[in-house]
């Protein structure tokens, strides 16, 4: 074993980068025992998934607009994971961007669309920040717990998306019909974002990829960046280093919000071009503000692994929809199945660090050896 | 509101926050030992399917009590063993346990949805129900009520005039210092993690079998949540959380009651109240303001206030311990 450690470095570098897809892998092997619980052919169920998520252009485009958010929200989350602070607000956050964007587009309705979409998205990425900065000016100035105040925040927003919904933004239609469905009015067709090809994929995609460049750079090729995961690695050590603590909290919050507030933001305009709410959290955001954090984790919180993390999943979810449909095993099927992923990853990602720390040992070991040997030569 | 009516919100204030004060004992149990399960509103609502549907199955409210501990505890044994063994976050753990717990009790409970089942039966104290204002808003309740207050008070003896208890703390405060006096660290974190998370369980249950009656997806959400931010208001001690609990109870009956009274009001902004106010009672807790009104009182009894009113967590909250 010795020497194949130390001959092969290389070899085990590509091995740590692939065991989250084993792992993967393991976790949709107990699902297909599962399956076959329910009575149903394991091959066939995952032939039908790999075809909803890759089968054809169309199938390809849907995994992309799932993933879309996904990575936004991963993003965010990683520079708030970095800057020692929990970000479990994403679904607020995305919430306040979708309604933000949305009414800047319901005011003027009559601007060029060139002008108006980017003026939208600034205003869902704003609006977001806003809604994670409030938790960071709690935990830096008021020493109040993220993870608790992002859970209220989550709440209110929930409520204030109600409220706005069903009264002050309610489409008139909607308001003559009985049944007052709480949505907004569609958005100008002038404020689509741009298709890529001739499916539901848009422009959003794109500017989630660029995102996760520029975050990588920000975090990792600027001072303010280098200071925020100096912040999160240790606080006591940055603080004597003279960075101010509080400030980079707040401002690693603010970032990770507004990218929340992004892809609420690009959700609107990219996919749904209308608000809408069916009185829970999910019905608009499907989760991904949750599903964002899972995503981050299994990228191993760097934002290009969180690229190809976000993609599997995204996957994952398009190609699960598709096995329920065809299967007709019960939907929570497929959340159950999500779960063992995220268990299946995370504990990889454990097994992954013991492996490294025997590696090491042996070769501290094996060198320890040599210099042994050296000195009883020269004796 | 005349007197027979204020009695009865009163009684029903404590009736609906019997649930949060159990589930707050618990995890102020869990958070003294030095670990934080985040996962107490999933767990809340698997333990509120679980309870229901063995109840419902086997008719007897107590055996879904049972069960519902047993989830509890496995739930809280996963955080535990996740990060004790395998050195996780166990914030990340919890969190992830939250959803599952969200999604699972959905799944396994979608047969048993909306309808009716076995309910805990209403028990008066003989005698002391008798006593007039009092006798019927503290012992004309459920047997849960009875068993949250006393659950409170045996916490807090336990946590504080106990040897044991000494010991829990010790690994929650000083796990190097325990350590040293021989104290089994992470086998208090893990006893404390689990009996805390049983405490959860019948929490969950006690929705489901007593408050909120049956199963619906999603029936208990957000309580949980509540339940920590109250552990930390409540400064990690029972009596405190306690009377968190209540007040929690309060303002939702207010909401309520604000609701019937003004109904041009537009019903979101009563349903934001409760969330509103839990941030501004984290922010109140959170600051030094309390400690700046401290010093304003007569100096005198300022030593005395500061030993009530200080909120500080255990100091070893959520890290890991690694024997050497």
């Amino acid at each position: 074993m010795q020497s194949f450690f130390s001959e092969h470095p290389r070899v085990w570098r590509i091995f740590d980068i692939l065991l989250p897809f084993l792992a993967t892998l393991a976790a949709l092997g107990v699902g297909a025992v599962m399956l076959m619980i329910f009575d149903a052919n394991p091959i066939v169920a995952y032939g039908a998934m790999l075809d909803g998520a890759f089968g054809s252009t169309n199938a390809l485009a849907d995994t992309l607009v799932k993933a879309t958010p996904l990575l936004l929200v991963a993003l965010g989350i990683c520079i708030a994971f970095r800057g020692g602070v929990i970000n479990i607000g994403g679904e607020g956050q995305l919430i306040l961007g979708a309604l933000a964007s949305t009414v800047v587009g319901l005011l003027n309705p009559d601007m060029p669309g060139w002008q108006l979409i980017p003026l939208a998205l600034l205003a869902g990425f704003i609006a977001g920040g806003f809604w994670g900065a409030i938790p960071g000016l709690l935990k830096a100035y008021f020493n109040v717990s993220e993870i608790l105040s992002t859970i209220m925040m989550n709440a209110i927003a929930v409520q204030g998306m109600n409220y706005l919904l069903r009264e002050p933004l309610i489409d008139p239609v909607q308001l003559e019909a009985a049944s007052r469905i709480p949505q907004t009015a569609r958005l100008s067709a002038a404020f689509d974002l741009p298709r890529l090809v001739p499916t539901r994929l848009h422009l959003g995609t794109g500017l989630a990829i660029i995102a996760a460049i520029l975050v990588f750079i920000f975090l990792w090729r600027t001072v303010v960046g280098y200071r925020i995961r100096a912040v999160g690695l240790s606080p006591d050590a940055s603080r004597y280093a003279g960075v101010s603590v509080p400030k980079h909290i707040v401002l690693s919050m603010l970032l990770s919000g507004a990218l929340c507030g992004l892809a609420g933001a690009i959700q609107i305009y990219g996919l749904h071009h209308r608000m809408f709410t069916d009185g829970s959290a999910t019905g608009f955001t499907g989760s991904a503000g949750f599903n964002g954090i899972v995503v981050a984790l299994f990228g191993q919180l760097h934002p290009l692994g969180a690229i190809p993390a976000s993609f599997l999943f995204g996957a994952l979810l398009v190609g699960a929809n598709k096995l329920q449909r065809v299967m007709q095993v019960p939907s929570s099927f497929i959340v159950a199945l999500n779960g063992l992923v995220v268990v299946f990853v995370v504990s990889a990602d454990y097994w992954r660090r013991r492996l490294a720390r025997r590696r090491e040992a042996e070769m501290v070991g094996e060198m320890t050896a040599q210099t042994e040997a050296e000195v009883e030569v020269v004796s | 509101m005349d007197n027979s009516a204020l009695v009865l919100t009163l009684s029903s204030i404590l009736l609906a926050s019997t649930p949060l004060i159990i589930a707050v004992c618990g995890e102020i149990l869990t958070e003294r030992s030095g670990i934080v399960n985040l996962s107490l509103d999933g767990t809340m609502l698997m333990a509120a399917m679980t309870g229901f549907v063995i109840a419902f199955e086997s008719n007897n409210v107590w055996i879904g009590f049972l069960a519902a501990a047993l989830v509890g505890s496995f739930f809280a044994f996963i955080v535990a063993f996740g990060s004790i063994r395998l050195r996780q976050s166990q914030f990340a753990i919890g969190f992830v346990l939250t959803l599952l717990g969200d999604d699972l009790s959905a799944f396994l409970g979608q047969n048993y949805t909306r309808i009716p089942g076995p309910v805990v039966k209403h028990y008066a104290i003989p005698i002391l129900k008798d006593i007039p204002i009092i006798g019927p808003i503290f012992f004309d309740q459920d047997p849960l009520v009875y068993f949250a207050f006393i659950l409170v008070g045996v916490t807090s003896f336990w946590l504080f005039r106990t040897q044991p208890g000494l010991r829990l703390r010790s690994a929650g405060e000083r796990p190097e210092a325990g350590f040293a006096r021989g104290v089994n660290i992470n086998l208090q974190r893990y006893l404390y993690t689990v009996i805390g998370g049983a405490l959860v369980g019948i929490a969950g249950a006690s929705y489901s079998l007593n408050i909120k009656i049956g199963w619906a997806e999603g029936s208990t959400r957000g309580f949980g949540w509540i339940a920590l931010a109250i552990v930390i208001f409540g400064g990690w001690s029972p009596v405190r959380g306690m009377l968190g609990a209540l007040l929690f109870g309060a303002t939702k009956a207010l909401a309520t009651y604000l609701q019937r009274t003004y109904p041009e009001v537009s019903v979101v902004a009563f349903n934001a109240i409760p969330w509103v106010l839990m941030i501004l009672v984290l922010l109140l807790v959170g600051s030094d303001f309390t400690e700046r009104m401290i010093l304003i009182a007569p100096k005198s009894i300022q030593r005395p206030l500061q030993r009530i009113l200080r909120i500080a967590p255990p100091a070893a909250l959520g890290s890991s311990f690694i024997e050497d």
